[in-house]
């Protein structure tokens, strides 16, 4: 179904049209509530919720936007919500003992994991340095990072979806990209390898 | 020639390719001559590789396959009746909602009793005693009285433990597959997995979080033993008990134990995973 026939389908409620909405784009929604919010159960809630919004509120799209960046920006602020509830919410205290695979070996479980153990252990160490570095950047810093570098937005299309400058945007992804880069380290030093291609 | 200033200003776009071909020459005509310009340029674009390695974990095929159905769930209990749009489902789910709920409790009391009876049946049976499994029919039995989120996260955890280890136990070298009964398995796994998103929304304490992921984790594995293909899927089966044990399902469940804030359970606690039959080969649970 092309675009324009999505968003006629949504606004009239056609519950095929929003289906179809959903599957193609809940992936994208997932992995961006993901990012921002940190683990697996909470950005599916959150991701939902921005369906839901979606759902209930499509009346305020305008038909001259583009229906992805509508649904980013509907996204990047279901989760600044959420993480401001968070944010308000006692830490958890009681259950650290669950806490078992830390990050990094749950993405070393996760993923394609090398043969070699000890490969397997650095992988894995990197992926634990790289969310680190990621979680001392500002969320709005993150956010356009994040739909630059892995959702492969254009600049323009940031600026749209979180309703800024393109200005405000590359300084944005600028700060990012510098505190990522302080936070790993310089390139090749200690466990900080850089891929070549 | 562009000043050092107005190199920063393209570095971004000069980093993820976003700059005209005009510039793009003067761009690289600027680092040529200036070192500092050209050493950040270089650190930031390795920064940027480096950040290419990142891998978010996936969750799978069930996860996706069930995600439209646990998100039509939510709509279906958030439509109001006034809107006149909603799909004949919704409006069947919400007329269940406003009907009297005590027929439903009588008859899943009754249900709970039978379930209960063949459950004894099987375990106290000629085909062995698992004194584990009366503790969860208990537990089961006890589900329909309480509203406690911790006890019912509980039990949830419980009966799908119990589940898996029916699945994990399993050996085709040494078992009849007809005894083995996916179809039950598949049947119960459905049932659980459709219960799991409304245990995790009950469990709104935030020290309950790790049991939130925890019954999310084991929702997408039931969904995929529900979604195995019909008949004996034991290649399906492998790949599940691969992913349990992968997953240290049966580490957290114990881990979770140790951690529950919640109330005791009546009745002996069902322990533990597949080491616990590993010492006297494979264990002969079923659900």
């Amino acid at each position: 179904m092309d675009e324009a026939r999505l968003i006629d389908g949504l606004a009239r409620g056609d519950l095929a049209a929003f289906r179809e909405f959903v599957e193609t784009y809940k992936k994208k929604v997932y992995f961006l509530a993901l990012d921002m919010v940190g683990n697996s159960a909470d950005a599916e809630d959150v991701s939902q919720e921005v369906f839901l919004k979606v759902h209930r509120s499509f009346g305020t799209f305008k038909k001259d936007a583009k229906l992805s960046s509508w649904l980013y920006r509907v996204a990047y602020n279901a989760c600044i919500d959420y993480m401001r509830r968070r944010a308000l919410a006692p830490e958890p205290v009681a259950d650290d003992v669950l806490d078992s695979p830390g990050r990094s070996e749950a993405l070393l479980a996760s993923s394609a994991a090398p043969a070699d153990p000890g490969r397997a252990v650095e992988a894995a160490q990197l992926q634990a340095r790289i969310a680190h570095a990621l979680d001392r950047v500002s969320p709005q810093e993150k956010a356009v990072f994040l739909l630059r570098h892995y959702d492969e937005l254009m600049l323009k299309e940031i600026a749209e979806c979180l309703q800024l400058s393109v200005g405000s945007v590359k300084s944005y992804l600028f700060r990012a990209v510098r505190k990522l880069q302080k936070e790993l380290g310089a390139p090749g030093a200690a466990g900080v390898e850089v891929p070549h291609d | 020639m562009i000043s050092c200033r107005g190199s920063k200003d393209l570095m971004i776009e000069a980093l993820y390719g976003e700059l005209g071909p005009a510039e793009r020459e003067e761009f690289d005509a600027h680092l040529r001559s200036c070192p500092d310009c050209a050493a950040e340029y270089s650190v930031l674009g390795a920064t940027l590789r480096v950040m290419d390695e990142r891998r978010r974990p996936d969750p799978g095929p069930a996860f996706w396959d069930g995600y439209w159905n646990r998100l039509a769930a939510k709509m279906g209990a958030e439509a109001a009746p006034a809107t006149g749009r909603l799909p004949l489902a919704f409006r069947l789910r919400r007329a269940f909602e406003v009907l009297p709920r005590w027929p439903y409790q009588a008859a899943a009391g009754a249900a709970l009793i039978v379930v209960g009876i063949l459950i004894g049946r099987a375990v106290f049976g000629p085909g062995g005693r698992t004194p584990r499994l009366a503790g969860v029919t208990t537990a089961r039995a006890a589900t329909a009285v309480s509203d406690d989120p911790a006890l019912r996260a509980r039990r949830y955890v419980d009966r799908s433990q119990v589940l898996l280890l029916g699945l994990v136990n399993y050996d085709p070298k040494t078992q009849d597959v007809a005894g083995f009964d996916l179809a039950g398995k598949k049947a119960a796994s459905r049932e659980l997995a459709a219960e799991a998103a409304d245990i995790r929304t009950s469990l709104k304490d935030p020290r309950q979080k790790r049991y939130r992921e925890l019954v999310s984790e084991l929702e997408v594995i039931l969904m995929q033993i529900a979604n195995l293909d019909a008949g004996n899927d034991l290649d399906g089966v492998e790949l599940v008990k691969q992913g349990v044990t992968d997953k240290g399902i049966f580490l957290k469940i114990d881990l979770s134990r140790m951690g529950w804030s919640g109330p005791a359970l009546p009745g002996p606690g069902p322990r533990t995973g597949p080491g616990a039959s590993a010492a006297g080969g494979h264990a002969k649970d079923k659900i």
